[in-house]
């Protein structure tokens, strides 16, 4: 059984940043899942479900985010959200 | 998926901002601009912001945000007088974060409350 509280870093493709489009995509895979999702950049946190929040930690390319997922289906959230990240295109 | 109206005084504000809001939300979403008076004048309309209405709602409600003012006078009078079922709803948020919140919410395939929620949410969102 995984863990139902887990974390991931993955970085950010190095020209990609996490704002307007980049960002929507990644707050709607969050938004498939029933975990709570965060998305914390050098001590800042964000709901992963919020496209405000994670709009504000100005993430820039090639940025280590950290994923956290608490709840029943944290294991497949983080692994698409880390997908989701990697795979961003501009 | 829910509809989203821009009412402004101004044309090219509605316009630009439905450009933005679009740009995130993708183009499933109606955003619909509903911004000018007469004529190319600053103000509103009630045909303006009905039209928009119309354009946005593919069923599954809509919601509405306006910059301030007699935009919102506007809105609730045409809610008023369509005595509607309250699938055309007015939030109380700010007119760019409550846009943006609201059509990424409605892009995710959520229902009217979750995205009037998320509007009204981006009132006490910070920018940085």
């Amino acid at each position: 059984m995984a863990p139902e509280n887990s974390e991931v870093r993955v970085a950010l493709p190095s020209t990609v940043a996490l704002h307007a489009r980049p960002a929507a995509n990644f707050v709607r895979t969050a938004m498939r899942f029933r975990s709570r999702l965060t998305v914390a950049v050098d001590g800042k946190v964000a709901d992963a479900k919020s496209i405000l929040a994670v709009l504000a930690l100005g993430a820039t390319g090639g940025t280590v985010l950290r994923l956290s997922a608490e709840g029943e289906d944290a294991p497949a959230a983080l692994d698409a959200l880390a997908a989701c990240v990697t795979g961003l295109l501009e | 998926m829910v509809g989203i109206v821009l009412v402004s005084h101004s044309f090219e504000l509605a316009r630009g901002l439905a450009a933005l809001t679009s740009q995130l939300a993708g183009n499933e979403v109606h955003v619909e601009p509903a911004g000018g008076g007469p004529n190319g004048s600053l103000g509103t309309t009630d045909d303006t912001v009905r039209s928009a209405i119309a354009r946005a709602d593919c069923g599954q409600g809509v919601v509405v945000l306006a910059d301030l003012g007699s935009s919102i006078l506007t809105v609730r009078h045409l809610l008023e007088e369509d005595r509607g079922n309250g699938h055309v709803r007015l939030v109380d948020a700010p007119f760019v974060e409550g846009a943006i919140a609201a059509a990424v919410m409605s892009s995710a395939g959520q229902g009217l409350e979750d995205v009037v929620r998320a509007a009204e949410e981006a009132r006490g969102a910070r920018k940085f």
